[in-house]
């Protein structure tokens, strides 16, 4: 394990007791990955610029409203990488001509959903890193292109129904593993996240905050709309995916892995998928064992594969 | 040329309701256009989807803005200046309201004009709510008069299909049932007249001065202006916290809920109705269960 540095966040009433994020906003009623933004924006702070890919999280900033403190920029869902390199080096320029003072820096946020992160984004992403670009990544992943109705995305897991995988069986591949793919290109910080631990995300953030080159985040978003739950059930759903394993928090510095919170005795990962319609399939009319016995082996296999590591 | 709008919450299924009613009138032989509104479409945000049908080819587009029927899956939107929901209605169009109250009450509440007509809401789990398009459907379709019943039945088994014969059976029940309850006012809707360019006004000019790029940029000024946009106005529960079991604890309601809609002074949360969308994950999570759902409802029914 890595050197832990001192975390201010030790307890839940360590955290922030305000929120800086505008109400207000279009996403959904128990929208996960609001959730997750809003609790990322309160230890990153007001002086932060969000450079946001077409998605979900584009209609936050619907002008003339905002729910950010400071400024805003939208991109192509391919570019978003990029637009905050450009961010990025216009402040350098502004830091190196004096024309502002070292207190007026801003730190450079991309903020994404999925279909960006593990998909459309991927090649402006690897580029961002490769450059050692300074900046932080936030990507909330619902698991589907959510803004356009819930199409099947690269980060869609195996047998879950979406707008485009209607079929008997659900979607037949499966999730790709983004964060094992940003963790090979060597950056600076990568971990997974999720809204409904607060006090993982608040350290993680905390620590992703002190660092300099890429550091890339991805927030597992609970999603009532695309997964088919009441959004009541978001926090609820959000803690089965890190019970039953199936959500691992973990980081990456230094070339090393590490878990952040591991569930000490797994809970079966189908009370996780029982919870949402989009795997009703697998429950009714009748139980499809393999498919159940299949996301349950990989979830096994996973963590088997992590013994000794911890 | 018949036209249609259904407003509704997001996930009440009206864009599903259009589709059953324009496969319908499809099956009956009609040229159609349906189609939901694009755009921020959201749980809970008002929302509406429309249908237009003829006999001959259809050169009208975009949103309906003289419609012959509107149906309302959710009488809480008709105060709400933006769903539209009474945008250009005059005597001749038909009002078809999912409601707990009289037609009477509505009639008379609205200064109505036309034929007002309910579905009785039953206050329903909110997740029964997604069935209440196939019931807007249903009724929509007898009340056009040329739908016929086996029709209504085969559009629905043709766009549900794919979630199932449980989902199908469920629909359809919900469907005929409306169906039928509309006996009595079979064919009341009539269709509206083509709308022609012809009654479209002339295009007015407006000269627009040349403002200076730092005026006329879409730039935003001031931070968090999104506390303009109440949202409140999604809710359908209310969640109202009984301070008395209320432990203080305050940071799970407030951290957990994603709209920054619940703030905590001196170790008291506070909700802030404006822009709360009522997603209940604080009744779902507050660890005393001092949060409990209130129905919306009562909160308006107390104010008048």
């Amino acid at each position: 394990m890595s050197e832990q540095i001192a975390t201010i966040y030790k307890r839940m009433k360590d955290l922030p007791s305000t929120h800086i994020l505008g109400a207000g906003t279009p996403m959904c009623a128990g929208c996960g990955g609001l959730q997750a933004l809003h609790e990322v924006y309160d230890i990153l702070g007001e002086k932060t610029v969000f450079v946001n890919a077409a998605g979900c999280m584009t209609l936050l900033a619907v002008y003339p409203f905002t729910p950010f403190r400071g400024s805003w920029l939208y991109t192509s869902m391919s570019s978003a990488p990029a637009g905050a390199q450009g961010v990025r080096d216009a402040l350098d320029i502004l830091l190196a001509k004096g024309r502002i003072p070292p207190e007026e820096d801003l730190a450079v946020a991309v903020l994404t959903g999925d279909g960006s992160a593990y998909g459309m984004g991927l090649s402006a992403t690897s580029g961002a890193i490769e450059r050692g670009l300074d900046f932080l990544y936030l990507c909330y992943d619902n698991e589907g292109y959510g803004n356009t109705g819930q199409q099947t995305s690269p980060a869609t897991p195996h047998g879950a129904k979406t707008a485009t995988a209607t079929g008997p069986a659900g979607f037949g591949g499966y999730k790709k593993d983004l964060f094992a793919i940003w963790a090979a290109h060597r950056p600076a910080y990568v971990a997974t996240v999720i809204g409904t631990e607060p006090l993982d995300l608040a350290r993680k953030i905390e620590k992703a905050k002190a660092m300099k080159g890429p550091r890339l985040i991805i927030a597992l978003a609970p999603c009532p709309t695309g997964w088919d739950f009441d959004p009541q059930q978001t926090v609820e759903v959000g803690k089965l995916a890190v019970k039953t394993g199936i959500w691992p928090l973990k980081e990456y510095e230094n070339g090393q892995v590490t878990h952040t919170k591991v569930p000490s005795q797994r809970v079966p990962v189908e009370e996780y998928l029982k919870k949402q319609g989009r795997f009703a399939h697998l429950f009714a009319p009748q139980r499809d064992e393999a498919t159940l016995a299949e996301i349950q082996a990989q979830v096994d296999a996973y963590w088997a594969g992590m013994e000794g590591e911890q | 040329m018949y036209r249609i709008r259904f407003h509704g919450r997001g996930g009440q299924g009206m864009k599903t309701a259009s589709r059953l009613l324009g496969t319908a009138f499809f099956l009956a032989g009609y040229q159609v256009q349906d189609a939901p509104r694009y755009g921020a479409e959201r749980r809970g945000a008002p929302i509406f989807a429309f249908v237009r049908a003829a006999k001959a080819a259809i050169f009208e587009r975009g949103i309906i803005r003289e419609p012959d029927l509107v149906v309302v899956a959710d009488d809480s939107l008709v105060p709400v200046p933006m769903a539209g929901v009474l945008q250009g209605a005059d005597p001749h169009t038909v009002m078809l309201l999912n409601t707990g109250e009289s037609a009477e009450t509505w009639r008379h509440r609205l200064n109505y004009p036309g034929t007002l007509l309910t579905l009785p809401a039953e206050a329903a789990e909110r997740a029964e709510l997604r069935f209440v398009g196939a019931t807007c459907a249903g009724a929509a379709a007898r009340l056009l008069g040329v739908i016929p019943r086996e029709t209504l039945a085969a559009a629905l088994h043709q766009e549900l299909a794919a979630h199932g014969e449980a989902v199908v059976q469920r629909n359809l029940d919900q469907a005929l049932a409306a169906f039928d309850a509309m006996a009595e006012h079979a064919g009341c809707v009539g269709e509206g007249a083509a709308v022609g360019l012809d009654r479209a006004p002339a295009p007015a000019w407006v000269e627009l001065p040349v403002d200076p790029a730092d005026a006329a940029a879409a730039a935003i000024h001031a931070g968090a202006t999104s506390v303009e946009v109440r949202t409140g106005l999604w809710r359908i529960l209310r969640p109202v916290i009984d301070y008395a079991r209320c432990n203080r604890c305050w940071w799970v309601c407030s951290e957990f809920c994603p709209d920054s809609a619940i703030k905590v002074v001196d170790g008291r949360p506070e909700i802030d109705y404006d822009h709360c969308k009522g997603c209940m994950i604080c009744v779902a999570q507050c660890p005393p269960h001092a949060i409990a759902a209130v129905p919306e409802r009562q909160f308006s029914e107390a104010k008048a």
